[in-house]
């Protein structure tokens, strides 16, 4: 009976070379302060000067989240000390975002849901204040870097569903190649704002949530934060507006200023920041840059290719992946496409995975593996023509990783193809059929007496046998007709 | 033309002056004073009007190697750790950079006497202010100690101490100069000015100075909106003036509403009524003021100038108006300094917040820590439209009323007003002779030119007891060249006069 509204305000770090406002190394993990000038050290008389990337940056995420990108837009400063922001304000967005009013559908369980995008705006990153015993010491070499902050409506219900929400938009902004998206490194950032309500009664008493490191946080601060305002309401109390702090030593949230505390940041156009004047042109521009997005990806590879959720999510996951995977479908010409597909994605999310984890290669790198979507392609087209087994196949793919080499001239070198000649056949057939006389007559006796069961079970051991002499290059079908054929015709021993 | 000449006798010249007018900061050593020019102080190769020039600096621009003071107790041993770009410009052109001169406390003020570091005096009358802010660059280029001086304009802060001092001082064009390098008071109204011993050597400067800079965009936007016009004189002389009687009834009758407007106030209503009264007197042109503007409007009518008398109603809003968007931005403007990165700072802080208030409250002097307040007041949320936003759409309308002055084929080439209702004034027992709030209220003539981003500029119309008396021409933006065509016709008649002892070491 009653609703939870979540909303999100989520900061990701541009990948721009340099800082927004100067000339400065955007980079991270640095000696402290050797990233620093005049000007994102706040020294008197300098002047930020917009960094283009970081505007085309914020423009491509904008139109990726189905934002209308305004006319004009301009900076506003932000008002409040603190001594990791150099100038003591902040060059903000406030009255004309660069993104307003757009959309991301996420996948949810299965069911697609569309989060409505208040806004995303530019704006710059504060320094780092270190608090170490009777000092403290601060690091600018993040002030002044390119922020994105991207802004919700209250649209999400639960702590999944935000969890959802921010993993998804980390791996948009990771394919649009703006974003790292590492959160534990701070460059994917989320607060978040709850309220509870009875259903139907419209939002509650806002609370807002700070400290949140991680997506999992995201989803524990925020059911946790729900349950307590449920209970609020269930014992007759009003929930305080207020800004909470996850402590994720105690797994819950805790209070940290009411409203009555909250800044007055006196907002007003940065003036030393001409207004930008966004042309159509530039918007079409931007609009050629997008390119397919994660879930249209995704939705394409379930539809065309016939694809489980699961396998397609995985491959999904990294933009380099599902280049690999499309280009291996691709250079695959003696199969069907959507056969193709399936197969490499089974061998990508199966023993291509467990290749890479053992390697230590990441997904999102994939692109720089020696093991090439062609190579791949190979063993694919090899397994599926029924020119190698599956043995094989895999034999083929780790030593095409290790020797760094295509598994066909592997395959053919080695010898490795499935032999298919009756009389190359007939001879392994023969030799295996001396050696398991036993198991031989006894199937011949299976046959005679019609026990089915018996017959088969021996059958498949006697293939096995032979794939086994022939260090599973016998093509097994051929195998077994002759296996069965052998059987057939023999007189049942009469002694 | 622009070599300089014999330089013996030039370090004595500037030490005994310097002891008399305190113009500067800080200064090079004589013996570099004396070396100064080819040798040792500007580079080689570049030939130009102002190569060989040594040339003096407000202390709000920065200057690698110097200082940077702005005039402040908190900022008294900070030194630049870059060079601002006009200075940059100049620097390679040949001139040389000999020292920083003081200024009211971050431009704050119409005297100097808001230096927290130094005391300046007027050339022409040691007893009397140089005017502000620029008030030591002014001093220096008055006294003959440079030919030039670079100063900032942010509410008059190059034009008054011009016309005080008896010297040229050309405000650009919001925009033409970079401002990259000059320490923020107000960083929508100000720009980076010249002060100079002629028309010529302003143009001169400002030729140089002016341009694109990557480092500071506005520099881009400004001519995007504007073009750049620059036209020279000639054809049709028309030359519109702004009658000053006229200008002081407008904002007796502005001030008249207000106060019927906020007479439900109760106390705070005779404190209002005062204060309308003083800033209707200072508006009222002292008599010698008077006369100078009256010589130059007659000597333009002289030069063939057919001279139109235009109102600009919205004129009355504009020190309010001003002083709404200056404290506004000053008060972010100024939030930098908090003793953290930089600065004088307590010997001892409880934490950072401590530390940031401590170095504030005694770092900032009471007329920094008054428009600060003002500023933050009228920033408040809530208060915004009452306040802020109200007075930019006045800002809009003066700026608008101001273009289409100059728009249309029967526009006047600019418009004379005059820079300051009183010639430069003393000093009581009690500090300068016009309270603070009457030097604000006095803003009213150069103010508009800051509201609305155009040039002006100001230059000597006469002397009159003893004191010279400044006009102004403002115009179109970016026609600084045309005002000084205009301003050089009216110098040849009327050479730039000069204080007892002035001596010219360079041509």
């Amino acid at each position: 009976m009653y609703q939870s509204f979540i909303g999100l305000e989520i900061h990701i770090h541009l990948l721009t070379d340099t800082k927004v406002f100067c000339s400065c190394k955007a980079a991270f993990g640095s000696e402290p302060n050797t990233h620093v000038c005049p000007v994102c050290l706040g020294h008197p008389g300098v002047l930020p000067a917009l960094n283009r990337a970081a505007l085309d940056m914020g423009a491509l995420v904008a139109q990726a989240l189905h934002c209308q990108i305004p006319d004009r837009t301009w900076f506003e400063r932000k008002q409040y000390f603190y001594p990791d922001m150099p100038k003591n304000y902040q060059i903000s967005q406030f009255a004309s975002p660069l993104g307003q009013q757009g959309y991301m559908d996420i996948l949810f369980k299965g069911q697609k849901k569309r989060v409505c995008i208040k806004e995303c705006h530019l704006e710059e990153d504060a320094g780092k204040m270190i608090h170490a015993g009777n000092v403290t010491l601060l690091d600018y070499n993040r002030a002044g870097t390119a922020l994105l902050e991207i802004v919700t409506e209250p649209d999400l219900e639960t702590g999944a569903e935000a969890e959802a929400f921010i993993q998804q938009l980390r791996r948009l902004v990771r394919y649009l190649g703006v974003c790292d998206g590492n959160m534990e490194e701070g460059s994917l950032r989320s607060d978040a704002n709850v309220s509870v309500n009875l259903k139907g009664a419209g939002l509650g008493r806002k609370v807002e949530i700070k400290n949140l490191n991680s997506s999992r946080f995201v989803r524990l601060a925020l059911d946790y934060e729900i349950e307590r305002q449920k209970e609020i309401l269930e014992s007759g109390g009003v929930v305080k507006q207020e800004t909470r702090l996850w402590n994720e030593n105690r797994d819950q949230t805790e209070s940290m200023r009411s409203k009555e505390d909250s800044h007055d940041y006196r907002f007003f156009p940065e003036p030393d920041l001409p207004v930008l004047e966004i042309t159509e042109a530039y918007r079409r521009e931007t609009q050629s840059r997008l390119m397919e997005l994660p879930l249209e990806r995704l939705e394409r590879f379930v539809r065309d290719y016939g694809l489980p959720l699961e396998q397609a999510d995985y491959i999904c996951e990294e933009r380099a992946l599902a280049d690999y995977f499309e280009e291996a479908v691709q250079a695959i010409k003696g199969l069907e496409r959507v056969d193709a597909a399936r197969r490499v994605a089974l061998w990508l999310a199966a023993d291509v995975k467990r290749v890479m984890n053992r390697d230590g290669v990441a997904p999102e790198s994939i692109n720089r593996w020696s093991f090439s979507p062609q190579r791949l392609a190979q063993i694919v087209e090899l397994l599926g023509r029924g020119a190698i087994s599956g043995k094989i196949a895999k034999q083929a793919l780790e030593l095409s990783v290790a020797e760094d080499r295509d598994p066909q001239d592997i395959v053919q070198e080695r010898g490795w193809q499935l032999i298919q000649d009756p009389e190359v056949i007939g001879r392994y057939v023969q030799e295996v059929l001396q050696k398991e006389a036993g198991s031989f007559q006894e199937a011949i006796s299976a046959l005679e007496n019609g026990n089915q069961k018996r017959y088969e079970t021996l059958t498949v051991y006697l293939v096995g046998k032979v794939l086994a002499e022939s260090q599973g290059r016998c093509d097994a079908p051929l195998v077994k007709a002759q296996i069965e054929k052998q059987i057939g015709e023999a007189k049942p021993c009469v002694c | 033309m622009s070599r300089s000449v014999d330089k013996d006798g030039f370090p004595a010249y500037v030490s005994a002056w310097e002891a008399r007018i305190g113009a500067f900061l800080e200064i090079r050593k004589p013996e570099l004073l004396s070396a100064q020019g080819e040798s040792s102080l500007g580079p080689g190769g570049a030939s130009g009007p102002v190569k060989g020039l040594p040339f003096a600096v407000k202390d709000n621009i920065a200057v690698e190697g110097f200082g940077l003071t702005c005039g402040s107790k908190l900022l008294a041993d900070f030194r630049a750790t870059y060079t601002a770009t006009a200075v940059k410009r100049l620097e390679s052109a040949g001139a040389a950079v000999i020292g920083k001169t003081n200024m009211d406390e971050f431009g704050m003020g119409s005297s100097t006497d808001n230096s927290a570091l130094k005391r300046t005096n007027n050339p022409w009358d040691t007893s009397r202010v140089a005017g502000g802010s620029s008030g030591g660059s002014a001093a220096a280029v008055a006294a003959g100690l440079v030919p030039f001086a670079l100063g900032s304009d942010t509410g008059g802060s190059v034009r008054q101490p011009a016309a005080f001092c008896g010297v040229v001082g050309l405000k650009p064009t919001y925009g033409a100069v970079s401002r990259f390098g000059l320490v923020a008071y107000a960083s929508s109204l100000e720009s980076i000015g010249v002060l100079a011993d002629s028309v010529g050597r302003a143009r001169d400067v400002f030729r140089i100075i002016q341009g694109e800079d990557p480092l500071d965009q506005t520099t881009v936007a400004a001519r995007v909106v504007h073009g750049t016009a620059n036209q020279k004189a000639g054809g049709k002389k028309v030359l519109a003036v702004l009658d000053p009687a006229s200008l002081a009834q407008a904002v007796s009758a502005a001030v008249r509403g207000a106060r019927g407007l906020d007479a439900a106030d109760g106390g705070a209503e005779s404190a209002h009524r005062d204060a309308a009264e003083e800033a209707n007197l200072i508006n009222l042109l002292e008599e010698e003021v008077l006369a100078g503007f009256s010589k130059a409007v007659e000597g333009y009518k002289a030069l063939g100038y057919e001279v139109r008398e235009v109102s600009i109603p919205s004129l009355a809003y504009s020190v309010p108006v001003y002083y709404t968007i200056a404290t506004a931005e000053a008060s972010a403007n100024l939030a930098r300094f908090d003793g953290i990165r930089y600065g004088k700072r307590p010997e001892w802080a409880e934490n950072p917040e401590d530390l940031i208030d401590k170095t504030r409250a005694m770092g900032f002097g009471s007329e920094v820590k008054l428009r600060i307040l003002l500023g933050t007041f009228v920033l408040r949320s809530g208060f915004q439209d009452r306040y802020y936003l109200r007075a930019q759409r006045l800002r809009k309308h003066i700026t608008g009323e101001f273009l289409s002055l100059f728009t249309g084929p029967e526009a006047p080439s600019a418009l004379l007003m005059p820079v300051f209702p009183t010639r430069a004034f003393g000093r009581g027992d009690r500090g300068p002779a016009l309270s603070s709030f009457a030097q604000k209220a006095a803003d009213i003539f150069t103010c508009p030119a800051n509201l609305a981003g155009l040039p002006a500029i100001a230059f000597p119309a006469s002397v009159e007891g003893g004191l010279p008396v400044g006009v102004q021409l403002l115009g179109a933006p970016f026609t600084e060249e045309l005002l000084c065509d205009i301003a050089a016709e009216y110098e040849a008649d009327h050479p730039i006069p000069h204080p007892e002892g002035y001596q010219s070491f360079w041509r």
